[in-house]
């Protein structure tokens, strides 16, 4: 035994510890201070940020034997003062998206404002260099540390704000105003005969209001899966565990009794905050929680031979090793069934994440020690590591239906005619990378028994699609209720966390051993087990007439997909129909391929396929500018599609089209700009799923405790879709927020709403929530009822679905509707004299601004997020294997960042639907990597085919 | 304007080296380059470490920094305005005129590998190329037998200092490591 322990001070208290380890293992493990986030454990995100005497360090690298002596302090420990100017700071920048990084940017914050009280922009900036935000490009964390500071030094006040919300001063937006034509869309019934009364709500549409999850995000105490720990489960028979986790006294343990809350699977809420889950009850039976670990596979293409798991499962603490004869159908996957659970014996693996066994023992040191005693023998098999290899003749089938995964045609008019007859064209292959979501959690999940099934505890993207995932592994399909999902916060999905990965492992774990297990990805093995943006390479063909008016497109698109098809389909069709671009012509010929490779799977991204294909016609939209002789922004305005008429798929832009108010909102800074450093792209992107699909949205309002608790399935994943619902509500019924209480993504309470995918919860879930909100307030009109009077509704409920269908893809209609609404937006980017992007000008057309303050941060973070897409970001493959680390994706920090101009631009004339909101989260990130090419393309006339971007300022060869 | 930002000196060797056999270190003189011209390989089993024979002292016009006996001259970070006279003068070329917010440094020049850097001081750098490996950044390369950090990709993480075997990479925040 070791007699040496280390002795520090936590949070104002003595700690002794005799375990020499990463300090972030005591301080999440040993004292529960869960604010302190895990997002790598390798020193690169900065997520655990901690103060340790009076300087910010991450607590993964410094470990407890060099913490003897040193004064500790996590965001727990932070003065009241503190916290709640960090609350409503980070609250009314707009600072707080998904929140993973938010705690650790909080302490980075505090350590620069103790020794600096009033910083500089730039001395912000260099504070938080060692912590990635990958949602908000940092300009609003750079504002609310600066708000922050203001607060403490007395200059500014936090102002009382009702409960969790509140209502500020906008920040500085620019807006335009257009009016369009009048549209009627078809309507769902219910509520098309009430007229929205609330058209004042201070909360409701177009104001800032402070997202309803700052508080518990910036505090930390929000619960992300990884911050439930083994004390999370409380045996109902031991109430002073329970009263320690709550907090509760005698008394109120009593009544929380009295009211049948201490129950066998009951889950136990903090009594301030009704959605944060605290711990759940459970049988004293049941064994404590337990964890697992996947074995992967060491080669992208082997024959699995033998697993040798005897001398793991004699380990003391190890329950067992799941293998592929453990699973009931060794099948998943969000669209096609092609991605093994496990790869048995005998069969042959995909990719280097492929999961060979599962390890589950009681502690995370012996799981370790456990994995390592697995052996496993291969026969290793030369990969398939390219598009060109996986189409050559006689290359090995990775999936037993060949190598071609999907296959779109999308064509209209006839393009070689067109092409033939044009005054210009313009060709060029182009190739863009594999680009990995980066998102901040790392993928993790809690499984425990549950009725008769089981309870997932998740961080994703669509509950109910989990719950199908894992239905089918287990067999489950005709009895799915028997499977609970609940989502807990969202650290970041970017489309990341759509597919299952952690979910159905620990789901069949819980059940064979009866008992809570949990696990997590580490960071290395989530860059290789979750889907990436698909690699691409296309030709395009463009043609114009001798005035730059587009007439034809023909293009080949190939997507490397990897060893599993993902949302391969879906996103490859998303590619080719966003190929032509939001303009007015109406020959085209797209031919879509994706391939299976041994190389990691590639699937949802944000911007779905838009952004390869974009990126290459904007990118030709250039050269045919400079042929004709016009400028890159005359092109797309003479173009640009509007109100009225066909679309490229021969859809009619609906009435809130505002392309071209987006080109007039930014053609003062691109005709400002030196004209050999600016550059211009347009994008446009469906908001909901479409193409025939049965995407529905659907929320149920109850009346409980005198209160509106609004319940939809919706995963917040970071973006603010449960803030929208709020402001729907509001507006709806004129309630004020504090009436308004938004519910977890549950299923087993919360009714299926889609995926958090396509852009599509405002629009199509809000629509539903404003459908079910308008119901309500029907009701309060013929009752009476006010918001004081709320409880003469108790119990009532109101259910709205909201269903406008679409048709699918080469649908014989002579104008198809392909999805019920698209976005638009075109970006200017402008470099110095040296190549630096300075200023991106960023133009969205959303439609409805609901919340003006969200809309920025979603514009900004997914500007620079397209612009790391542009110059810096990589995730190099060599043979099939992954060889960066999270602190080399080329992720771009807070020191990198040019001057981000959100510009929203709403018409009058809108969508009826969610009041006339498209959602923006997609299309945020596709036109900023084509506008800073087009820059570089102006300033050196070569046309730069590859992302990221050969020789640029940002490229080592020309950097400092 | 932004302000300028001040630089500072910072020394690339911890000493810690043994003298060579027969050499009084009171009878030196007091000038480096001197005592390489008498003796070309150095003084101590490390030769690529700190003469102190009080070149950079002298040279220095803010008194910024200053000789310990038997070690590497120490640097006033106040003082020190960055100028790089004493840069200039070291004949060892062992002080680095860096950012001082560049908390994580290697403080040894020793350009050998392996056992022979082992055996010429407690402090040298071996080369394992266990900075380059742990490094999250891929901010560290080793080259000519010591660790070299490229400041545009270094995040001052501090892990390089807490996997260092040898102690080399310090933290002068006194955090990771005694500064």
């Amino acid at each position: 035994m070791s007699t040496i322990s280390y002795t520090f001070t936590v949070n104002g208290i003595e700690r002794t510890t005799d375990e020499k380890k990463p300090l972030i293992r005591y301080l999440r493990d040993d004292l529960k201070l869960y604010s302190v986030k895990d997002g790598c454990s390798e020193g690169a995100c900065g997520t655990c940020t901690i103060v340790v005497d009076g300087c910010a360090v991450k607590a993964c690298v410094l470990t407890t034997d060099r913490a003897v002596g040193k004064n500790i302090i996590t965001v727990e420990g932070l003065s009241l003062r503190e916290k709640e100017a960090f609350v409503y700071a980070f609250g009314t920048a707009g600072s707080v998206q998904c929140g993973f990084c938010i705690p650790g940017m909080v302490m980075a914050g505090k350590a620069l404002i103790d020794r600096n009280p009033d910083p500089t922009e730039d001395e912000i900036k260099k504070a938080i260099r060692g912590n990635i935000c990958r949602c908000t490009g940092y300009k609003k964390i750079i504002n609310g540390i600066r708000r922050a500071a203001s607060i403490l030094r007395g200059e500014e006040e936090v102002r009382q704000i009702s409960q969790f919300t509140g209502k500020m001063m906008p920040e500085q937006n620019e807006f335009i105003s257009v009016v369009g034509s009048n549209y009627d869309p078809e309507r769902a019934s219910g509520i098309e005969n009430y007229e929205n009364k609330g058209n004042s709500s201070q909360y409701g549409m177009g104001q800032n209001v402070f997202r309803i999850d700052v508080r518990k995000k910036v505090l930390g105490y929000g619960k992300y899966p990884d911050d439930i720990g083994p004390e999370y489960f409380v045996p109902v028979d031991r109430p002073d565990l329970i009263m320690e986790q709550t907090g509760w006294g005698e008394k109120e343990y009593a009544d929380a009794s009295a009211k049948g809350l201490i129950k066998p699977g009951k889950t136990i809420y903090m009594k301030e905050e009704p959605l944060v889950n605290i711990c759940v009850a459970v049988d004293p039976e049941m064994p404590p929680m337990a964890y697992a670990s996947a074995v992967r596979s060491q080669y992208p293409r082997a024959i699995v031979k033998k697993i040798i798991k005897e001398k793991a499962e004699s380990l003391p603490g190890v329950l067992g090793v799941l293998t592929a004869a453990d699973v009931p159908n060794n099948k998943v996957g969000h669209i096609q069934q092609d991605w093994d659970v496990m790869i048995a014996e005998g069969d042959t693996t995909r990719m280097v994440g492929d999961t060979i066994c599962v390890v589950v023992a009681e502690s995370p040191y012996i799981l370790e020690q456990a994995k390592k005693a697995v052996k496993v023998e291969y026969e290793p098999l030369e990969p398939v590591r390219s598009i060109s290899e996986a189409r050559a003749e006689g290359a090995p089938k990775i999936h037993s239906g060949g190598n071609l995964c999907q296959t779109r045609h999308v064509t209209r008019g006839d393009a070689a005619k067109a092409l033939a007859e044009s005054a210009y064209t313009a060709t060029a292959s182009f190739t863009t990378p594999f680009t990995e979501h980066a998102f901040l959690e790392p993928e993790c999940a809690v499984s425990f028994p549950y009725g008769d099934g089981v309870k997932i505890l998740s961080t994703d993207q669509g509950a109910y699609d989990t719950r199908h995932e894992v239905a089918i592994m287990l067999g489950w399909e005709d009895c799915q209720e028997r499977i609970v999902v609940e989502n807990q916060l969202i650290g970041g999905g970017f489309g990341g966390k759509e597919d299952v990965t952690t979910q159905h492992l620990t789901a069949l774990a819980a059940l064979k051993y009866n008992r809570p297990v949990k696990m997590k990805f580490s960071r290395a093995e989530s860059l290789r087990v979750h889907p990436k943006r698909h690699y691409m390479e296309g030709t395009f063909t463009v043609g114009c007439d001798e005035n730059g008016i587009l007439k034809g497109l023909d293009c080949e698109i190939n997507f490397d997909t990897g060893a599993y098809a993902s949302l391969c389909g879906p996103v490859l069709e998303r590619a080719c129909t966003h190929s032509v671009g939001p303009y007015n012509y109406h020959n085209t010929d797209i031919r879509g391929f994706g391939y299976y490779t041994n190389n990691p799977p590639a699937g949802a991204f944000r911007g779905f396929g838009v952004c390869q294909s974009q990126f290459a016609l904007e990118s030709l939209l250039n050269v045919l500018a400079k042929k004709v002789g016009i400028s890159p922004w005359e092109i797309r305005y003479r173009n640009a599609i509007e109100p009225g008429l066909e679309l490229p798929n021969g859809q009619i832009a609906d009435v809130s089209t505002a392309l071209k108010e987006t080109l007039v909102a930014v053609k003062p800074y691109f005709d400002d700009a030196p004209e050999d450093r600016v550059g211009i792209a347009c994008a446009m992107k469906n908001a909901g799923v479409g193409v025939g699909l049965p995407d529905k949205g659907r929320a149920e309002l109850r009346i409980k405790d005198g209160l509106v608790w609004v319940f939809t399935a919706a995963s917040d994943i970071g973006q603010g879709c449960q803030t929208v619902f709020l402001q729907d509500v509001a507006q709806a019924t004129d309630l004020p927020i504090t009436k308004i209480w938004i519910g977890n993504s549950n299923t087993e309470n919360a009714p299926d709403s889609g995926t958090t995918s396509g852009s599509r919860q405002t629009l199509v879930t809000g629509e539903a929530v404003r459908g079910a909100a308008l119901m309500l307030r029907k009701a309060m009109d013929e009752e009476g009822v006010n918001e004081d009077t709320l409880d003469k509704l108790e119990g009532r409920k109101f259910f709205y679905e909201y269903f406008e269908p679409t048709d699918k893809l080469g649908s014989d209609k002579p104008h198809p509707k392909s999805h019920i609404a698209y976005g638009f937006a075109t970006n200017v980017a402008v470099l110095d004299a040296e190549g630096r992007v300075t200023d991106i000008y960023a133009a969205f057309d959303a439609g409805k601004v609901v919340n003006p303050l969200s809309m920025s941060g979603q514009i900004e973070g997914g500007v620079l997020m397209s612009m790391g897409y542009a110059l810096t970001e990589s995730w190099p493959l060599k043979d099939c294997v992954p060889t960066a680390k999270y602190g080399t994706l080329g992720l771009l920090r807070s020191t990198d960042i040019p001057e981000l101009h959100a510009i929203h631009v709403e018409k009058d004339e809108l969508l009826k639907a969610s009041y006339g909101a498209k959602g923006v989260g997609e299309i945020t990130s596709i036109p900023a990597a084509p506008a800073i090419a087009g820059a570089y393309y102006a300033r050196d006339g070569v046309l730069r085919t590859k992302l990221p971007l050969e020789n640029t300022y940002y490229t080592k060869s020309e950097k400092k | 304007m932004a302000k300028r930002i001040r630089k500072t000196a910072y020394v690339r060797c911890r000493g810690g080296s043994p003298m060579l056999e027969g050499i009084d270190r009171a009878s030196l003189p007091r000038d480096c380059s001197a005592i390489l011209k008498l003796y070309p390989d150095g003084i101590s089993k490390c030769r690529y470490g700190c003469l102190g024979g009080g070149s950079c002292e002298a040279a220095c016009h803010l008194a910024a920094i200053k000789v310990r006996p038997g070690g590497p001259p120490a640097v006033d970070n106040d003082k020190c305005v960055g100028c790089g006279l004493c840069a200039r003068v070291c004949p060892q070329n062992l002080i680095e005129i860096i950012l001082p917010d560049r908390n994580i440094q290697p403080k040894c020049s020793n350009r050998d590998s392996g056992k022979t850097a082992r055996e010429a001081c407690d402090n040298s750098c071996i080369a394992c190329r266990i900075c380059e490996r742990e490094c999250p950044a891929g901010a560290i390369t080793v080259a000519e037998g010591k660790p070299v950090i490229d400041p545009a990709a270094c995040i001052c993480c501090g892990m390089c200092a807490v996997k260092c075997p040898r102690g080399v990479i310090r933290d002068s925040n006194g955090i990771m490591t005694a500064d």
